[in-house]
């Protein structure tokens, strides 16, 4: 056996599962090559990589999160979720949003078409302006301006 | 929480033979349930692993693997072992996840190049600590994995459940549905690529 025969076995040779007589040829030529017995360790480690990842057993709580998991499914009591509660709710409240803000929008433009003169016209309107807002005195050209409106 | 008394429940269970297991799962018996898992979990969560390159991913995905053998056994046809019938529907869902990581990967890609063209900051990678000790042991663990990953489909299923599942070649036939010379055959041309493609990698590196 030459290098590049043992370049194409070299995997099978580390894994053991070449014929015996190709084995045996292998075997020979890499004790006698260092190029080749370089390679020949690589593999080994993959080798023992490998058979390490066969080992590695899974997380002792993965089997209690899978049954918890079938739990759920098919003997919790399947109401309405959290989130399938959003679905419906979400776009309820929007709607009622703005049928309150158009209620709301209406009503003021109802209000503004009120006539100005009739809003300004005396000065009862002055007074109650004085009142509610708390001014206590207002000056007179305010008061003029109001009252010529 | 009903699973707490797992460990007695599974050696009640020990003694269910495989009609009396479907027929449990069928009537959705806990007993069923629990025996099924105790028994097939170390199977599914593996071969998921070797496929979706990580244990974190591969427990959840089995979460959705065993609610599809809960769902689906009524259409186990019994001609062939439960266990095979189990690894297929493990390793379907596997290559699905995979092909759905890989999607994944490829938007994040054009994503982070997306980045660097508009010249935002694309953010340190997050990088386990690895001991210098371990560093060549885990840098030929990636590069096994991104051989493996690299296989054309077929052969990586074969491959996977040969070397890391130590599955009879009858047995792999089973799973893919396919003839033995189709899986000798796959094995073989999966061994050969992964030698061409790790002893190139072996080669590059002496250079260096
Ligand atoms: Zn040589």
């Amino acid at each position: 056996m030459d290098c590049n025969q043992f370049k194409s076995n070299v995997f099978a040779f580390s894994e053991k599962t070449l014929e015996k007589d190709t084995y045996q040829a292998a075997e020979h030529h890499v004790s006698t090559c260092i190029s080749c017995s370089r390679l020949l360790s690589e593999y080994k480690v993959l080798a023992d990589i490998m058979e390490q990842e066969k080992n590695a057993g899974p997380n002792p709580f993965a089997a209690t999160r899978i049954l918890q998991r079938i739990e759920n499914e098919f003997y919790k009591p399947k109401g309405l979720t959290s989130k399938a509660w959003m679905r419906v709710l979400q776009p309820v409240a929007i709607t009622f949003a703005l049928m309150t803000g158009i209620l709301i929008g209406s009503y003021t433009a109802r209000q503004d078409q009120t006539p100005v003169n009739k809003m300004a016209s005396t000065s009862e309107n002055i007074e109650f302006l004085r009142s509610n807002l708390f001014i206590s005195d207002f000056a007179d050209e305010d008061k003029l301006l109001v009252l010529n409106k | 929480m009903r699973w707490k008394h797992l460990p007695a429940l599974i050696a009640l269970s020990n003694s269910m033979t495989e009609p009396e297991l479907i027929e449990g799962i069928l009537r959705r018996d806990r007993h069923a349930f629990q025996y099924l898992v105790t028994r097939y979990q170390k199977q599914v969560i593996k071969t998921a692993c070797y496929f979706v390159g990580n244990m974190e991913d591969a427990e959840d995905l089995s979460q959705e693997i065993f609610l599809d053998i809960i769902h689906s056994l009524h259409t186990f046809k019994k001609s062939s072992s439960l266990s095979t019938w189990i690894y297929r529907i493990t390793v379907n869902k596997s290559i699905n996840m995979v092909k759905k990581q890989q999607r994944r990967g490829i938007m994040m890609r054009l994503e982070s190049l997306f980045r660097l063209t508009t010249g935002q900051e694309t953010g340190k990678e997050m990088e386990p600590s690895v001991s210098s000790d371990d560093f060549e042991q885990q840098e030929k663990r990636e590069l096994l994995h991104a051989a493996i990953s690299r296989l054309p489909e077929n052969q990586r299923i074969a491959f996977i459940l040969c070397k890391y599942e130590d599955q009879t070649y009858k047995q792999i036939a089973e799973i893919m549905k396919i003839g033995l010379p189709a899986v000798e055959s796959l094995i073989h041309r999966a061994r050969l690529n992964l030698q061409k493609h790790l002893t190139y990698h072996f080669s590059e590196y002496k250079k260096n």
